[in-house]
């Protein structure tokens, strides 16, 4: 899976937004969604939210976790911490970008956010390589890894699973085959 | 004399709040704010500095008056919990969470001094007078005794309770020395205060008073140091005289909320005190006779000192900041105070201490449902009449958008913003007259402004729907009357005055109806043609409100529905919300979070419908209302933390609270039908109201309400049963529809309840007549077309086939003349209310299908309910569908129906010896078609034999007497014949969908089985078989 998959798949998320026009239930193969009061908040998918965002027809609600103090909070668990802690949303990071992308009128302390949420994804991400290191290292079988998001499994997970098979084949192929004397000369 | 206490005035929103006294020019009242996340936890203030100390750890100076940040003295690793100045005014000592206390120089803040040693937060700090000593009370329970100069302790009292932390103290423990020679220290410890003599440290003596009942909170000296206050937590606040140890006064807080900040004016005779709910209130004249204390200007200042300690901004500079913008800032760090600069003029000051990150001076004041947000709260109003003091910050959240004013230096403007975009687009206003309240609807935005020096009190119109080019207008108000409050309705706009008028106008500008108000007005709200006025009527009692209440409707006809009635508040409470509910039922909120909605049901009386604290997670949260919906039932409001109002950054999210009704019992099964049902009820009322006003309304929604109602009776019905509640049965299928309790006799004689079964058809009974009495005035007018319809029918009508009958017909037939008596009796089952007005003329129950099927010659018609084996289901499908016809059956039945003189009830005993009796009764309706065929055929004979015989009653009778000297196998004969008829009728009747049709077979087996089928020969009483019969007969021809 490559992350634009990933991403459409979390534009499946609920968000809440504040339409600003009237429309009753719409009725999709999804579910329902709506109705849509102006000024009440209603809870759709990340797709529609962003589209009614573009098109200036709603205002996003940020989503609870999306608080520079919740998320300060967790940056600092998730540093003091040696395994991956649980995150706030399984698409965190996904939604944080789309929704600072095409909302950030809409969410106080954007650039903190955007910060903060950096932070946590690096921090994730440097866990993850370290782990990864210390498991090529050890040459262990398996490993049990928790609370990771779709989106990191699939930032390294290609290539690990992928690195790993080179290298088994490396190891159990110590001797050098016939094709390989291309230093002697 | 006694001290004087002036009524509580909100001065802050809840929480700890300080309060003090400036000595020299300086001398004003400060009030703090410590409340979750907010930022001044505690200050000081001297020499034109302020030290505050904030949340952020930091303990900040700033310019006094005007607020500006000065700096950052000092920094703890927590909060600092008190903070002074020394006597010079040169240092500032405050006392941290952390377990340090800092004395820091003002001016120079490298010069620190750090006392360590306590072994908890520090509570309170209090310089020596002679800035030699410190002393400090921590929350490790001791009190100690600092030398300035090297930082030791001189001595240390293990005096309070321990505790963890300051929110868990139970006395904040402010301690004082003496002023002057600080001889003294004062330390109040439980419900004494404990003096302790300089020096020595050893306890000079207690006061105390048998007044003291909870632990003392505070204690300030006077500044003559001869009089000593002390404020508990329970609110009493005691004086003492120190010399002669007497106590001078004893005053109670009027709600007895916490006392936690005490200070007296450095020369008068005055204490003003805060609590923690953050109310500020003064004492006058305390110890007043003494003339040490009180200057002699005092006597004539007192009255007015109050009212200008809050409301001289008015005379006073109008450009800053008031103190109400500051209480209503909950997000912000405030300030407040008093500048008593000289004895002639009070100048009152406010400021705000700027945060960053939010836009000062900017709030959500109150909205409402298309109504202006005007409204004066606080008991305080009420001594000294109404003064509008929500003056220079307002905005509105209705349903329809929202206003914003931002009025700080910088930019003075208004932003109007609506929720749906397509009703206008966003606008931004420059606000150069200085607008203070401001409504917005469909059509316009309504602005109106007080009157200033020069010019007078406007109205402003912004009226964006209309359609020509001019979209705004402009009204000036005659001299000296201001504008107090406002509101939109369609098509009209009213305002209030301070010349107790209400001045209507139309939406372009019009001026319309003057009217004089009954008291100063509150608040106003407009909805459709509905205006709603909330004013003063008088003084309450006992910090209680007494408010008065106006409903006027302003269209074609002009009335007034509420005739200035008293306006229930909860007690010591006072209104913060007034409007209409979407379907325009008024609603108002008080601040106990009591949401009240008009009943008009029940001759306009308020009901309860939700409690909004209930949703409260905190004890300072609070929800602000923003609009009522009754169909969907929704609460629409922001949820405030710790504030009454929604902080404007980052924006509020509206949340849908659910209405309950302060029923009992509410956890019990019993207890939530009923509140469901009354729920139900009242919030349906206003369908009844748009019918009454030719409003158009979905006729679905109240059959939806019906059903729902009738379906709750039937459950709780149900539920009684089981709890063997019969009584209760009879009462509640009162409040059901004629048709629910037929399924309610249905229900009880299942469950083998025949008392009940019998109450209940009694009580039906009654209901028909009843509602037949209603309507018999009308359709008695209609008696004689009816003969005529019915002697218009064909024989074919009357011959309808009555297939189930048949099979227990025979041998039966010599008993029909009797039977027939009986037969009415059985229409009285399973009919509706119409029905058994009019049915007992019909030869046979008419089945609610047929109903659709009226033939052109007879539109008479009755709803009969549909039967089915589960009585719920047939509930539903029945009261659906009575409904939907009760209103055309009842324009129509008048017109055509013959009416039943009102039915006595029921008194024929009935009793299960009359059981059997039903199953003649089947064949006595069966018999008709043997019968019938026999008569057709020998009526001529019958006729040629008795000319005279010009009464269809006679022909029958003599009929009847010839039908049975017949043979039973004669009469067996034709009654097979019948049969024969019948399937071939029976296929005829349903093309000719005639009315006329006997009950579904199905339900008589039903009932049958159920031996249900009591007689109730009464029924027929109005009519008699023969007459009856006549009718009948006379169809044949």
């Amino acid at each position: 899976m490559d992350a634009a998959e990933v991403e459409f798949l979390a534009e499946k998320e609920l968000v809440t937004i504040i339409p600003n026009f009237s429309l009753d239930k719409i009725y999709l193969i999804g579910g329902d969604l709506g109705p849509f009061n102006p000024g009440l908040p209603v809870d759709v998918p990340l797709w529609l939210a962003i589209n009614l965002k573009q098109r200036q027809k709603c205002r996003v609600v940020p989503p609870e976790w999306m608080d520079v103090e919740k998320l300060e909070k967790m940056r600092d668990h998730e540093r003091k911490e040696e395994t991956f802690t649980p995150v706030p949303s399984p698409h965190y990071m996904e939604l944080t970008k789309l929704l600072l992308n095409h909302a950030s009128d809409n969410i106080p302390k954007a650039d903190a956010i955007r910060t903060l949420i950096k932070d946590l994804w690096d921090t994730r991400m440097a866990k993850l390589r370290v782990s990864a290191d210390s498991f090529v290292r050890q040459q262990e079988a398996h490993a049990k890894l928790d609370n990771l998001t779709l989106m990191e499994v699939n930032s390294s997970g290609a290539f690990l699973t992928q690195a790993l098979n080179h290298m088994y084949k490396l190891r159990t192929n110590l001797q050098p085959s016939e094709s390989a004397h291309s230093q002697d000369f | 004399m006694p001290a004087t206490q002036k009524p509580m005035r909100y001065g802050h929103t809840e929480g700890h709040t300080d309060v003090c006294c400036m000595a020299g020019d300086d001398s004003g009242v400060l009030q703090r704010g410590w409340r979750d996340g907010l930022a001044v936890k505690a200050f000081a203030c001297k020499n034109g500095k302020l030290v505050t100390a904030v949340s952020n750890n930091t303990v900040q100076v700033h310019t006094f008056p005007d607020g500006v940040p000065d700096g950052i003295l000092t920094r703890f690793t927590t909060n600092a919990n008190h903070v002074v100045f020394s006597p010079d005014g040169a240092n500032v000592a405050a006392g941290s969470s952390d377990f340090l206390i800092k004395i820091v120089e003002v001016m120079d803040n490298s010069q620190q001094k750090t006392f360590r040693g306590h072994d908890a937060p520090v509570l309170s700090l209090s310089f020596d007078p002679q800035n030699i000593f410190l002393a400090s009370a921590s929350c490790d329970g001791s009190v100690r005794v600092w030398h300035i100069s090297d930082q030791t302790c001189a001595m240390s009292w293990p005096l309070l309770q321990k505790c963890s932390d300051v929110v868990n103290a139970k006395s904040i423990c402010r301690l004082a020395w003496q002023p002057k020679n600080g001889k003294l220290l004062a330390v109040p410890v439980e419900k004494s205060v404990k003096l302790y003599r300089r020096e020595t440290w050893n306890n000079a003596f207690d006061l105390s008073d048998s007044f003291i009942s909870q632990t003392l909170n505070i204690v300030t000296w006077s500044s003559c140091g001869q009089y000593l206050a002390a404020g508990s937590i329970n609110g009493s606040i005691i004086v003492w005289n120190v010399e002669t140890k007497e106590c001078m006064e004893r005053v109670k807080h009027e709600k007895g909320y916490s006392i936690c900040g005490l200070a007296w004016h450095p020369t008068c005779s005055r204490i003003c005190y805060t609590d923690g709910e953050g109310n500020l209130g003064l004492l006058e004249n305390v110890c007043g006779s003494n003339e040490k204390m009180s200057s002699s200007k005092v006597p004539s200042r007192v009255e007015k000192d109050y009212n200008d300690l809050f409301d001289g901004d008015d005379a006073s500079n109008g450009g800053d900041f008031l103190h109400d913008n500051a209480l209503e800032i909950p997000a912000f760090s405030k300030g407040l105070m008093h500048d008593d600069e000289d004895d002639d003029g009070l100048m009152l000051r406010s400021h705000i201490l700027e945060d960053d990150e939010n836009p000062v001076g900017m709030t959500w004041t109150l909205c409402m449902w298309l109504s202006p947000l005007f409204l004066t709260q606080g008991p305080w109003f009420e001594a000294h009449g109404y003064k509008p003091w929500r003056t220079h910050s307002f905005s509105v959240w209705n349903s329809i958008g929202i206003i914003r004013c931002y009025n700080d230096e910088q930019d003075n403007a208004i932003d109007v913003e609506f929720h749906d975009t397509s009703i206008h687009h966003a606008t931004h206003l420059s606000n150069t007259l200085n607008y203070t309240v401001a409504t917005l609807s469909h059509e316009a935005i309504l602005l109106a402004c007080q009157s200033t020096d020069e010019l007078p009190s406007k109205l402003h119109c912004l009226h964006f729907s209309s359609w020509d080019s001019s979209k705004e207008w402009l009204v000036d108000m005659p001299q000296d009357e201001d504008i107090e409050a406002i509101c939109l309705g369609q098509g009209w706009a009213a305002a209030a005055t301070s010349a107790l008028l209400l001045r209507l106008f139309s939406i372009g500008g019009v001026q319309k109806e003057v009217f004089c108000l009954p008291g100063p007005v509150v608040s106003m709200a407009g909805h459709g043609e509905q205006l709603l006025i909330v004013y003063h009527r008088g003084t309450g009692f006992d910090g209680d409100q007494c408010l008065g209440v106006q409903l006027l409707e302003l269209g074609q006809k002009k009335k007034q529905i509420l005739h200035g009635d008293p306006l229930p508040l909860t007690r010591k409470s006072y209104l913060t919300w007034v409007g209409f509910s979407a379907e325009g039922t008024p609603c108002y909120v008080d601040s106990e979070g009591c949401v009240r909605m008009l009943n008009r049901g029940l001759g306009n009386t308020w009901t309860p419908i939700c409690n909004t604290r209930e949703h409260c997670k905190g004890k300072s949260d609070h929800y602000w209302v923003v609009g009522i919906h009754e169909n969907p039932q929704q609460l629409r409001c922001i949820p405030c933390k710790g504030s009454r109002f929604p902080p404007t950054l980052p924006r509020p999210a509206v949340a849908i609270l659910s209405f309950k009704l302060p029923y009992c019992q509410i956890a019990t099964e019993k207890g939530q039908m009923e509140e469901q049902f009354w729920r139900s009820v009242i919030f349906h009322n206003y369908l009844d109201y748009l019918a009454k006003n030719g409003y158009e309304y979905e006729e679905s929604t109240k059959n939806q309400a019906i059903k729902e109602q009738q379906e709750l009776l039937m459950k709780m019905l149900a539920l009684s049963c089981k709890l063997e509640r019969e009584f209760r049965c009879v009462e509640l299928a009162d409040l059901m529809t004629q048709n629910a309790v037929n399924l309610a006799i249905k229900y009880a004689s299942r469950s083998r309840k025949l008392i009940l079964a019998q109450k209940l058809s009694e009580l039906a009974a009654e209901k028909a007549a009843e509602l037949a009495a209603t309507q018999t005035e009308e359709e008695e007018e209609e008696e004689d077309f009816r003969k005529k319809l019915n002697a218009g029918r064909t024989a074919a009508e009357w011959s309808q086939p009555r297939p189930r009958g048949q099979a227990e017909e025979d041998a039966e037939d010599g008993q029909e003349a009797d039977d027939s008596e009986d037969r009415p009796a059985l229409h009285k089952h399973g009919q509706n209310s119409s029905q058994s007005t009019n049915s007992s003329d019909m030869p046979a129950v008419k089945s609610g299908e047929k109903y659709f099927k009226v033939n052109s010659k007879e539109p008479a018609v009755s709803v009969n309910s549909a039967r089915s084996a589960n009585i719920l289901d047939s509930m539903n499908k029945s009261s659906r569908k009575s409904t939907s016809l009760n209103r055309a059956a009842n324009t129509e039945k008048s017109t055509v129906i013959k009416p039943l003189i009102p039915k006595p009830k029921s008194k024929q005993p009935i009793s299960l010896d009359s059981i059997p009796n039903s199953i003649p009764n089947q064949t006595g309706i069966c018999l008709q078609t043997g019968f019938q065929m026999w008569l057709e055929e020998n009526r001529s004979s019958i006729l040629s034999e008795n000319p005279d015989f010009s009464d269809e009653a006679d022909i029958i009778k003599e009929g009847m007497i010839r039908f049975r000297v017949l043979s039973p196998e004669e009469r067996k004969a034709w009654t097979n014949k019948a049969k024969g008829e019948t399937a071939s009728d029976g296929a005829e009747a349903k093309k000719r969908k005639h009315v006329d049709e006997s009950v579904e077979t199905e339900e008589q087996k039903e009932a049958a089985k159920e031996n249900l089928r009591l007689p109730k020969k009464t029924k027929a009483s109005g009519l008699s078989t023969n007459q009856k019969l006549a009718a009948f007969a006379f169809n044949q021809e």
